[in-house]
Formats: C-alpha cells, structure tokens, sequence
C-alpha cells in the first residue's frame, strides 16, 4: 500500500500532464482525462456472524470509457483511499489502450481486511457490492475483475447477485471467473506468458538470441512464475528468483548457479509465492538477502513482486551486463530511477505494456462470455501473442521514431489514442 | 551436401508469410525433419545451378513454406502427457482424439495465428520427420499430411482448422501404419520425432475446389523398367489434380522421361480408356464438409473427370477417344470420352514439361549422390495470361542395393523353384523364410478384396507377434486404393511380410502395380516384390504349396508352415528373382 506521504493519483496526473504536453492536447481534453468521468462512492451494510451490523465503504471508478466498457479489478484493502483507485483507474484506461484492445478504465475498491472476515461476511459484502452498482456497471458499461485480496469466488457471488437483480444470466458482466463458470482458458498463464512475449520481440530488436541469456526475477507469485516457466521454454535461463517469507517477514533471493529450476520450487512454495528456505538450501540453493536480485551479472530484470523496487537508492547496483529491464510488477521503478536506467543506456518495457497480458486475456474472457461460447487455450495464447507483439512493435517504433524513453513512447501511444476517442466522440 | 540437420541456415519466420523476403523459414530451432531438409538442399542447388534461361517463361520454385522444427514436437508431447497415451494400444482414431485434445506450445501458437492472419489460399500440412526421407531408412507417405482450404473468411475459423491440421500431423507420428513401419525398419518410437511443414498448395481456383493441373512423381530409377527402357532410364507418373491420386496408386499415366512420346503398354484402346485416371483429387474451398478433423481427407474431395472438364482443364492434358474412327486423338477438340494421356505435353509439347523434368532429375541426383525421387505439382491457365508454375515439393534418395547378385535364366525354370519372375523389386539374397501366406486362387474374387484385407491383416499381426518373417501372395495390386485393382490393404496390415507376389489369375485384366509410393517404402526396408502376370512364362507351383502343412486357414487366405526355409534371389539390375523350395 502507499507510503503515508504518497499519493498515486497525483503521480498519475503528473504523468499524464507530462505526455499531454508531448501531444499538445487542448485544454478541454487535459480536463477530460486527468480526471475520473464518473465516480460511485456508497455505503455496504453488512450483517456479521455476531448478529451485529457494520458498515463498509465502498467505491467504483470510471476514469474513462470512450474507446469501450470500463474495465479494471475490484480490491479489498484495510487501507484503500479513493485516489488509489483512482490512479488505478486511470492506468487502467492506459494500459487498455496501449494493447488497444476496445476497453476503457475503471477500479473499484472495498476499505476491509477480508482477513478478518468469515466467507459469509466476504459473500454478504461482494453481494451489497454489487446492490449499490447494479444499474451503473454491467458487460457493456464497466466490466469489474479480481485485484488485491479478491479471487474467483467473489466475483462468482458478485456474478450471481448481478444476475439476480436483472433477472437473465450476464457472464460478460465480470472477469476472473473459473473455468467452465465462464472463465477463459490461458488466463492463469496470460499475464506472465504476455510478459515473456514483449521479452521476446525485445531481444530481437537488439539483434540479441534468447538462448544463453540470463534473467533475474523479483517475486515468484503467478506472473513470476510463468513468465519464468516460458522464458526458460525460449531458451534463456534464470539464475535466481526473490521472494517475500511470510514466516521471517522478509524477503530472499533464491540463486542457484546453473539457474533454477521451476520443478524442484513449486513443491516447496506456498500459495503466495513463498519459498521454503531450508528446503531451498538443501536443493543447493544459496539464499541472499531480498533486495540481491537487482545486482546480479545478468541481461535481463524482471521486477514482478511489488511498486518501488528499483529506485534512486539501488538503480546504481544494477549490474553494467543488464540490457533489459522488463516490468512485470505495476510501478516497480520511481521517477528517479527511471534516470538511471536511462543513464545507462537499458531498455525498458514499461509495467503496463509489459503485464498488459492480464487485461488482454480478460478482454477476452468477456468476449467470450458474452458470445457464451469459449474458445480453445490455443486461439487464446494464439491470440494473446498477437496482440502484444502488435503492442510492443507500435511501442517500440513511436520510441525510435520520436528518439523517446520507451515508457514515454507507451503513454504517448495510449493517451493519444483516448484523447482522439474522446474527441470523435465529441466530448471534448 | 550441406547438413540442414539443424534449422539454424534457415531464416527464422518473421510472421511474413508470403512478403517478408523469405519463402522458406522455419519456427523454433531444432531439426527440419527429412523432408524439409531435402527441400532446403534442392532450393539451394536451384538457386546455384539451375539454368532458368530454358524456362524463361515458367515460374519454377519451391512453394512458400515455413517449418515448425521437431524442437516443438518434444515439447508438445510432454506438455500434454501424450507419450502415455502413444504407449497404450488404441486405435488411430482414439490417438487422433487425444491429439486433438491437447494445446500447441505457447512459443509457437503467436507465430501460427500471424500466418493464418494473413494467408487465405489453400495450405498442406505435412510432416517432415527426422527419419523420414533420410537415405537408407525412408518414411514416405507413412505420416498424415492433410489439406486445408484456409478460405474462411473469419481468422479465428481459419486458425482452429489450422491448428487441428498440425496436431493430425504429430498424432500421425502413432498411427498403427506408422508405429507397424518403425518396427519393420528396425527403429523404435523413441527416436522419431515430428517436423512439420507449412506449405502453400500449388494449384488453381475453380468452382468450389482447387487443385494443380498436373501432379507428378519423377524417378531416376526404375524397378519396374518398361520394355523399352532401362531402369537408369527412370520413370515418372503424372495424375490430374492432387497428388493423392498417385501415393494412393490409383490410376495415372506413367512413362520413361527418356521416351515421353511413348504411351504404356496398353493392350487395345478399350485398355487405355479403362486403364487411364478417371477421378482426381482436389482441395474443397465449397461447402464445409462436416467436422471431422482426424480425418486426413476431411477437405478434399473425389471428384470425376466432368468437373475437370466444367473447369476448362482438359484441353491442355486430355485426348479424345473418336468411337467412329477408332482412335484416339490429342486434345479436346471433338466429342468422345476424354482420355488422360497428357499428350498435348508429352507429344504435342506444349509446355516443356519432360525436358525440365530430366535436367532437375540430373540436377537431385548430382545433388544427393544418389538416384533420386522427385515431387511437383503444376499449373497453368493460357486463358489468364499467367505464366504456368511448376512447384517442385519433394526429393528424396532412392535406396537401391549394392550387393551383387547373378540370376542366369536358366535358373527361373528349375524343378525346385516355387515362384519365380523377370520383374523383381530389390536386390539380395534371402534364407529365412519359413511361412507362406497365401490367397486361394480357387475362390478368389475381387469383390472380396475387403474381406480378404481383414483377414491379411489378422494373420499378419501374429505372425508379426510371433517374429515370423512370412512370404505372401496375392491377386492384383497390392496396396490399391481401389478394390477391384487388388487388395486395398495399407503398409501396416502386411508389415510383416519379407517378400511379397502380386500375380494374377486368367481372367483378370489388370496392370500390375509400377511401383507406387507404397512399393518404394517396400523397396527401402529390404522386402522383395516379385510381379507375374498369368500369361508369363513362369508359374507359381500352387500343387506344392497345397501340399505343406497348413498352419492357419481362413476364408479366402492360407497359412503354411516349411519344415526348411525358402531360398530367395533376386538379381536388381536385371530386375529378375526366383524363389527356391
């Protein structure tokens, strides 16, 4: 969560007033976009197992939807502030457009510790949820999704009350639901596999072979994991893997020479990505302090565990051998360190290019459920590839054509492509 | 020879199919398979030595093609748990179903949905296995190839069709035919491994189908030389339409390259207008037949020689049989059955078909060091003002044995011989025969061929259990894709098999079979062909096999066991053998 002195939602506008300069956008467009279009702000009263009752504030924004339905995830969070989501609302129309798949922006957020409630307490919360916003969000307005602390489970209960209240069966109306409920096959492997195909188009640009480079990874939740599994799969191997222990409440690098090996981790690692330490050890792998990953002799990083991991204060221990940087996690570099890697001279794949295979394979899920017929993994994947290699290409070309930091290049790209929507529509 | 072994001389696909500079690439980068390797070899022979100034006016190349190594094919099988269910006995549709089943690697399916994004004509997949094609062990036509008309006009439709082609293809890598093949050359499963080749269908548009005007096989080899020509003189089959016609040995014209005026030795006209091609094969771009997509020939279609005349195809390969004048003349001019002779090529010359065969025959066999077999397919439309094409779609080496062996013809007419013939496939000597399976010429019919399929086929897989290399000797053509040819059996039913006779009885009218695609794998796994035709010189001793001892006896076959195994001899360039007691 954000530090106490930081506010997301003014990163965001900073952002978008700096690229909207680049384009030059009129003043009414600026106004349109630095803000949210809508916002719900409501009340959820629930009844808790002691027979007492407890009111929980909850919010749904729209930043904007002029290219297609809102779309962006749900989070239960004890500290959940409504310019948090509101950032996220807004990068979320970003990273929508950036993949241009037809879809805008939202966020939703619930203040709770879904910790310290029972399932029927969660049930009761996503259902009044969904009581407050039944009118103002659906398959062809805004499209919600899991987040922090929500899982397919919630969005099946939010599902079920949605279709209650409209009387017909709307599978379109939320993503993140299970296989065979009106999930889409690939979406585990999306955002990871999305990764490692922009990893993939990348070193090509850098007349750079896959086999025989070496990666970092920070984080070995889902997207670590499979981005792991599929940049092993081209050829490249991973000398070593951090993540957060839950037991010492700290993090550790996982190296291992002759690079690890996902086979012999997945037994000894939780639910949450947690490597079992000892075990590790007797595998042969030495355990380093959380932040090693960053220095390692590698080509490539891949921060995919949380925001701020690269800053002023480490971008200096990464190692000259680094090429590449590609972020899987969402705003895993500061400003500051966003020089330094300029400075010398790496590529970047900014966070919502880079993890755009997430939002691309849920784009997807609601295509199909709306169609109510799904597709095989295969023209999912098929799919996926296509739209983040395309993604990737126009990205990387505005960078070279207009000599900008690649990260620019992909606001330019995203924000220009909103504005023009909102301007045909003649909004603004 | 340069090794392309490993893909890496070939350029990586750039999700360009047909612009991107390159027509033949390849996606991942492990081996190309045989079949694809040979086409990289002759490509570059076609590029450094080909004379194109005696063909200014034919495009000749090898058709766009991109090659998903066998890299893929290791890690399709074990991200879908299939080698376990390759290991189990099911039938080829329910290892087919399995395959269809499973998920393509996600390192590749980007690179197949940008070509199918792109390309709307007609596509073979094909395999390209690492022992298919290599000299000494070659795997023709054992693997699935199969056509699809890619015409949809939604991708999405296009790449399923797509993707259920190349999983057909791998699963072909476990059909019966195939695993039956492996056992015969000596090879065991685990070594085979699965390219697959990606490749435009050399034909043209007409109603509802597509196909080439002319299919060809081209060998520099002949074993079964006609009587004018040698067997170095070679031979070549030519079909209409797809070259399904000629791998399935059906009927197509066949001459030596060295004598292309002179037709088959048919026997009256009648022979040559039930003899030559009456059907063909093409590609089905019409109505979407229903979905059965572990079925090789789901999108092709049979069709008869009135649909190839609708499509103004004739004219250029035909003549017309003159009921009134009793003959036979070239082209399409007059009424009468049409006859597929294609003489207005081979004698009228039109296009010059048979002298670009012989110089790329030259060119393969300098190029392999080897006599050598040669696929293409041909189009040309004079109406449309296109230059005709000429697709070259296979090479590979014909294994021709080395060992020496003399038959005098004295030999042949010995009191203790039990079959013998002056035209023999192969080469060598054999001592190991002590089982003979055998049709019954006393109630043989061809309207049983079926039948008699089936119970071939029973007999073969325990004598094959049972490590018993037999004889056997049939009617007709074996392996006939048409029951009233011969015994429409495929490789697998008579694997077991280490010499085999096609004969026939009074009344049958039939040319025995040239040494079709079937035969040439024959040839390459040491199995020994003998042809006798009834009117020959030389008979089988049929009283002496009925008088051994009978191991087995179905309706229409027999079984007999010797108490001393048969001597076998077969002298290949002279192309005569005989089977002693």
């Amino acid at each position: 969560m954000a530090a106490k002195d930081y506010n997301p939602y003014k990163t965001a506008q900073d952002q978008f007033d700096r690229v909207a300069g680049m384009l030059d956008l009129d003043q009414a467009t600026r106004d349109l976009l630095r803000n949210s279009l809508r916002e719900h702000h409501f009340s959820i009263p629930v009844q808790m197992d002691d027979g007492g009752k407890k009111v929980f504030r909850g919010f749904r924004v729209l930043h904007n939807d002029a290219r297609g339905p809102g779309k962006g995830g749900i989070r239960f969070h004890p500290q959940e502030t409504i310019d948090t989501v509101r950032a996220l609302a807004m990068w979320m129309t970003w990273k929508c457009a950036v993949v241009d798949i037809p879809l805008g922006g939202g966020k939703g957020g619930v203040i709770c510790d879904p910790h310290n409630l029972s399932l029927r307490e969660q049930e009761l919360l996503c259902r009044g949820w969904v009581r407050q916003l039944a009118r103002n969000v659906g398959p062809f307005s805004d499209v919600p999704a899991p987040d922090v602390m929500t899982n397919a489970q919630h969005m099946l209960w939010m599902l079920d009350e949605y279709e209650t209240i409209h009387g017909a069966r709307y599978p379109g109306f939320i993503t993140g639901k299970p296989v065979g409920m009106g999930g889409s096959l690939g979406r585990t492997e999306a955002t990871g596999y999305g990764l490692i195909f922009t990893v993939r188009e990348a070193l090509k640009e850098m007349g750079i072979k896959p086999e025989g480079t070496v990666a970092s990874v920070q984080g070995f939740g889902n997207v670590a994991q499979y981005a792991i599994e599929l940049f092993t799969r081209i050829g490249g191997e991973v000398l070593c893997v951090s993540c957060w222990d839950q037991e010492k409440q700290q993090a550790f690098t996982y190296k291992k020479q002759d690079g690890i090996d996902l086979g012999e981790l997945f037994p000894i690692t939780d639910s949450f990505g947690s490597i079992n330490q000892e075990k590790a050890r007797e595998l042969g792998y030495e355990a380093l302090p959380g932040g090693a990953w960053l220095e390692q002799e590698v080509d490539i990083l891949i921060p995919a565990a949380l925001e701020n991991e690269i800053n002023a204060e480490n971008v200096n221990k990464i190692s000259k051998r680094v090429k590449l940087i590609a972020e899987g996690a969402n705003g895993p570099t500061t400003i500051e360190a966003d020089e330094g890697i300029k400075e010398k001279g790496i590529f970047l794949i900014p966070d919502f290019l880079a993890n755009a295979g997430g939002v691309t394979c849920s784009y997807f899920e609601q295509v199909q459920s709306n169609m109510n017929y799904y597709w095989e993994k295969d023209e999912v994947l098929g799919k996926l590839d296509i739209k983040m290699t395309a993604a990737f290409m126009a990205t990387s070309e505005m960078a070279k054509k207009n000599k900008l930091y690649m990260r620019d290049a992909a606001y330019v790209i995203a924000i220009d492509r909103v504005a023009r929507a909102s301007q045909n529509r003649g909004w603004v | 020879m340069a090794d392309y072994g490993s893909a890496k001389k070939i350029s990586p696909f750039n999700r360009n199919f047909f612009n991107g500079g390159e027509g033949f690439t390849r996606i991942g980068n492990g081996s190309l398979g045989g079949k694809a390797q040979g086409l990289a070899l002759i490509r570059d022979t076609l590029a450094a030595k080909f004379q194109k100034n005696r063909f200014q006016d034919i495009i000749i190349n090898i058709p766009t093609l991109t090659v998903i190594t066998t890299h893929f094919f290791d890690r399709f099988m074990e991200q879908n748990d299939l080698y376990e269910i390759v290991a189990s006995d099911l039938n080829d549709d329910h290892i087919a179903s399995h395959f269809q089943k499973t998920e393509l690697p996600a390192e590749m399916i980007g690179d197949l949905r940008a070509l199918i994004a792109q390309v709307r004509v007609p596509l073979a997949i094909r395999s390209s296995s690492l022992l298919e094609d290599a000299a000494g062990s070659p795997f023709a036509g054992v693997y699935g190839t199969k056509m699809i008309p890619n015409n949809q006009y939604d991708t999405d439709t296009r790449f399923r069709k797509f993707v259920e082609a190349v999983k057909f293809v791998y699963a072909s890598t476990f059909f019966k035919n195939a695993r039956d093949y492996m056992k015969a050359a000596g090879h065991s499963i685990e070594q085979e491994k699965m390219a697959v080749i990606i490749q435009e269908v050399v034909g043209l548009p007409h109603d509802r189908r597509f196909y080439p005007n002319i299919s060809g096989v081209a060998r520099s080899y002949n074993f079964y030389p006609l009587s004018y020509a040698k067997p170095q003189d070679g031979v070549v089959n030519l079909a209409l339409g797809l070259g399904k016609m000629i791998v399935d040995g059906g009927l197509v014209w066949y001459y030596s390259p060295r004598f292309p005026r002179v037709n088959p030795p048919y026997k009256s006209t009648g022979d040559l207008l039930k003899s030559t091609q009456k059907n063909f094969w093409a590609v089905n771009t019409g109505k979407p037949p229903p979905h059965d997509p572990i079925n090789e020939a789901e999108y092709l279609l049979n069709l008869d020689l009135r649909d190839a005349e609708y499509d103004e195809v004739l004219p250029y390969i035909a003549s017309t049989y003159d009921i009134q004048s009793d003959r036979v003349n070239i082209g399409t001019t007059g009424k009468g059955p049409r006859i597929i002779t294609f003489a207005p090529i081979l004698q009228a010359e039109i296009l010059p078909l048979n002298e670009l065969l012989l110089i790329l025959l030259d060119l393969s066999e300098k190029t392999y060091g080897h006599k050598v077999e040669i696929e293409f397919a041909m189009t040309f439309d004079p109406r449309s003002g296109r230059p005709p094409r000429f697709g070259f779609l296979q090479v590979r080496p014909l294994q021709i044995s080395a060992e020496s062996v003399k038959i005098e013809k004295e030999e042949l007419k010995h009191s203790t011989v039990l079959v013998a013939s002056e035209r023999v496939l192969g080469n060598g000597t054999l001592n190991t025969i002590e089982d003979v399976v055998y049709l019954k010429p006393d109630n043989f019919d061809l309207k049983y061929s079926r039948a008699v399929a089936a119970e071939i086929e029973a007999l073969n897989r325990r004598l094959m259990g049972e490590g018993r290399p037999y004889l056997l000797i049939g009617f007709g053509r074996w392996g006939s894709s048409d029951d009233w040819l011969g015994i429409p059996v495929n490789w697998s039913q008579i694997a077991g098999a280490k010499a085999i006779v096609e004969c026939t009885l009074p009344e049958m009218s039939i040319d025995l079979s040239q040494g079709a695609h079937f035969f040439h794998n024959i040839s390459n796994l040491g199995i020994y062909y003998f042809s006798l035709e009834y009117s020959d010189e030389y008979q089988i001793d049929w009283e002496w096999l009925d008088s051994r001892q009978v191991a087995a006896e179905a309706e229409f076959l027999k079984h007999v066991h010797l108490a001393s195994p048969l001597k076998l001899k077969v002298d290949g360039k002279r192309g005569m053998g005989v089977i002693f007691k």
